[in-house]
């Protein structure tokens, strides 16, 4: 029971990692907002089971990553709930595959729009409240592709890059104030996202890393909920590997 | 509590930052090799506390990390002792504080010889016992200093630079039996290591991290208990700063 009486914002709650994180986080005592992208009965049923076996609430929330006006709007809701936010996952993420020369700008802004803009305009509001708790931990997901570079993926790469510089600097202007702020770089973890790559990029990945296999959306959620929670106190500025040892 | 049942060794378990890895391991269910230089009241006493407070097992083991027979011995005394060996935290170590141009060679030899050489010696003998078991993690505590280099801590920082490229390349080699192999590196650390710096160096180094406060022992063992744990099973051949963000 690591987030015992913790609040927290997860987005990207339908599939894959945020899933497996919103499980975890309930498992272990925390009270959710569980954001991803539009209505779904079997979402609205999971949640409410996920509340009742932990006892915790699990709210979810919607909204569409592409317009600003519906972020805003469910910001709001959540800070008028006068509620703590103890923490802020930002799992929500598209990815998108192709050759740089063959990549249109607009493609290219619609991925930096899901996977940096939206996520830094929504990462504004909730931390304003968590300055003034003067408490708080955010977690960003990157990814080890924006680190080594993966041929084929330069807009995901290029946006997932940006979440590092963004963590960085976020650490040093929210960490004296009591706000930490920790990146995750998943390697091969397998998900839907995964499942599109090609079978030979997929057997590379593997005989790279160090653990010769996959990594399953419960051990991001691991590290993710060490970030989350007091065990990662002096920890800032950080971004960590989930990647079974590659490079 | 995240290690029921885990047996684990520890190395310079008497003081500062591995007394406290100690404490929060006990607390969370280990059994532990509790590693020290030689017995004293205080570490005694110590061990016989966290017997009774908690539920695991914890026995004392001794010997000089520059007496290779000695940690040698400890190390077959441990695999020997049939039981799984889940976790390796080397943590003991030795700071010195001195400018390039003025550590002599004696100094050099011997901070490498704790630091470095001894830990992966024992090691081998641990490594062995846990590539059997096809699991194990192995835990370095390294250094802010082996990835930033500091004026005035040389050969400390060297040693630990070495730390963190002998954890990446064991990661490498043991990932295929199921054995992780990460490294801490703390940042500056209330411990009785820091009195060899100066208040100068200490405030400057505070005012630089972005939480803008020292770290705790605490702190630094509650990382060594996430890699400890099932918590980071994908999690190998890492560095993970500990250090308020420098």
């Amino acid at each position: 029971m690591l987030l015992e009486g913790k609040n927290a914002v997860i987005t990207g709650c339908l599939k894959g990692i945020g899933r497996s994180t919103m499980d975890l986080f309930a498992q272990n005592g925390a009270n959710i907002w569980a954001c991803c992208q539009y209505k779904d009965a079997e979402f609205e049923a999971h949640t409410r089971k996920l509340a009742a076996d932990n006892n915790v609430w699990v709210t979810p929330v919607y909204f569409d990553f592409l317009d600003p006006e519906q972020i805003k709007t469910a910001a709001h809701t959540i800070r008028d709930s006068k509620q703590r936010i103890d923490i802020l996952v930002n799992i929500a993420g598209m990815t998108h595959d192709a050759l740089f020369h063959m990549t249109t700008m607009e493609q290219m802004k619609k991925v930096f729009e899901v996977n940096f803009f939206s996520q830094m305009l929504l990462t504004q509001y909730i931390t304003k409240s968590m300055l003034k708790q003067k408490s708080g931990s955010v977690i960003n997901i990157s990814s080890i592709s924006a680190i080594d570079g993966n041929p084929g993926q330069l807009s995901y790469t290029a946006s997932k890059a940006a979440i590092i510089g963004a963590t960085k600097t976020l650490s040093a202007e929210l960490a004296g104030s009591g706000v930490r702020v920790n990146a995750l770089a998943p390697g091969v973890i397998k998900t839907d996202m995964t499942e599109k790559m090609p079978a030979e990029v997929m057997a590379k990945f593997m005989a790279e890393s160090d653990l010769k296999r996959m990594g399953q959306p419960a051990e991001v959620a691991e590290v993710i909920l060490f970030l989350a929670s007091d065990l990662s106190s002096y920890i800032t500025g950080q971004v960590i590997r989930v990647d079974g040892g590659i490079g | 509590m995240l290690l029921k049942d885990k047996n684990i060794i520890i190395t310079g378990s008497a003081r500062g930052i591995g007394k406290e890895i100690l404490e929060v391991c006990a607390a969370n269910g280990a059994n532990i090799w509790a590693c020290a230089r030689k017995p004293t009241p205080e570490f005694e006493e110590n061990v016989r506390a966290l017997q009774e407070r908690y539920h695991g097992e914890v026995w004392p083991v001794y010997f000089d990390l520059t007496d290779h027979e000695q940690f040698k011995n400890a190390a077959k005394t441990i695999t020997s002792s049939k039981r799984t060996v889940d976790v390796l935290v080397n943590n003991a170590g030795v700071t010195y504080n001195a400018l390039f141009l003025m550590t002599p060679a004696a100094k050099l030899q011997e901070v490498f010889e704790v630091n470095f050489f001894s830990p992966f010696l024992f090691t081998q003998y641990i490594a062995k016992a846990m590539m059997r078991q096809k699991k194990g993690s192995i835990i370095n505590i390294s250094s802010s200093a082996g990835i930033d280099g500091n004026a005035g801590r040389f050969v400390y920082g060297a040693s630990k630079a070495a730390v963190i490229c002998a954890t990446k390349a064991m990661a490498a080699e043991l990932g295929e039996f199921g054995v992780r192999v990460n490294s801490i590196a703390p940042g500056i650390t209330q411990t009785s290591m820091i009195s060899s710096m100066t208040e100068k160096v200490i405030q400057e180094t505070i005012s630089q991290s972005d939480m803008k406060r020292m770290g705790t022992p605490r702190d630094i063992a509650n990382a060594a208990l996430f890699l400890a744990s099932d918590m980071s099973s994908y999690v190998t051949g890492q560095v993970i700063r500990v250090d308020g963000g420098l």
